[in-house]
């Protein structure tokens, strides 16, 4: 059976004929303005798997990474859909959470941009949390 | 830091200065704020609207809540971000969303609604006041 999700009006729909990745949270500015202050919860699809329909609108920008990602959303409510690097090419697709029909298919993994979240940012800290990307330092587990 | 406070989307293209100390800031876990906020509860703070300047164009989409309300979300047209809510049964004051203000706030919520919603890996701060649901509203001025 295919993963399905839409955005919150409905005019944008998704399906995804692969199985997750992995699923992670993401603490760097840019996706706290794309969460609303949260971090973005996203799961990992290869990109090939992953199918819209609808109207999307698209902005490529530089991520916190350094790498150059595009993130799309829906232009009739603005619901945040996917983040895919351009650059360097390769890499899985982050689907937003939100968007699937059923938001608890992977539960998050990791936790990473530790370093830029707000003081009152409640963590799992069973789970391994990256001061910034995967590649960084991973923080000490708590006392 | 107090205000005034100051916000920007992504790309810049919308701004926001807010002279006025927020009503209350809540996060909220309802399934459409989900949607709106990646998989993540808004947190959102409410600032009565003539406290606000916004510059640029914001794009506005609604949707009838629960409650029989119209909710409505106001976001960046050109990347997406997530900038307001409002509620018809809040006319004169709308939610930032937290992640839009810039820097150094001290802003952070202090209340968690609509838990029911949340999925189970959700991470909710025990400090914060909880609500199943919607809390119920403020007494009425007598």
């Amino acid at each position: 059976m295919p993963h399905t999700g839409q955005c919150l009006c409905g005019q944008v729909r998704l399906t995804v004929d692969g199985e997750p990745l992995g699923a992670r949270s993401c603490w760097c500015r840019d996706c706290q303005r794309i969460a609303s202050g949260s971090a973005t919860v996203n799961v990992l699809f290869p990109e090939e798997a992953v199918h819209y329909e609808g109207e999307i609108s698209t902005i490529r920008m530089t991520a916190d990474s350094g790498n150059t990602v595009e993130r799309g959303f829906c232009p009739q409510c603005g619901a945040q859909l996917y983040s895919k690097t351009i650059e360097p090419a390769g890499m899985p697709m982050r689907v937003r959470a939100g968007t699937l029909d059923d938001p608890e298919l992977m539960a998050p993994s990791a936790t990473i941009f530790v370093d830029s979240a707000p003081a009152w940012a409640v963590m799992d800290t069973t789970l391994p949390r990256y001061s910034r990307g995967l590649d960084s330092p991973l923080l000490e587990e708590s006392a | 830091m107090t205000a005034p406070y100051s916000g920007s989307c992504n790309c810049g293209a919308v701004t926001v200065t807010i002279s006025a100390e927020p009503v209350w800031v809540r996060q909220c876990w309802c399934g459409q704020c989900q949607k709106a906020a990646a998989g993540s509860a808004t947190n959102n703070a409410l600032f009565a609207t003539d406290a606000m300047t916004v510059n640029g164009d914001v794009a506005w989409k609604g949707y009838t809540a629960a409650s029989g309300n119209t909710v409505e979300q106001g976001f960046c047209p050109s990347c997406g971000t997530p900038i307001f809510g409002r509620n018809s049964s809040r006319p004169s004051s709308w939610v930032v969303r937290l992640g839009f203000l810039d820097g150094d706030h001290d802003l952070k919520p202090t209340t968690a609604i609509w838990l029911e919603e949340a999925p189970e890996w959700a991470m909710i701060d025990p400090a914060l006041e909880q609500f199943t649901r919607q809390p119920p509203p403020p007494p009425q001025a007598p």
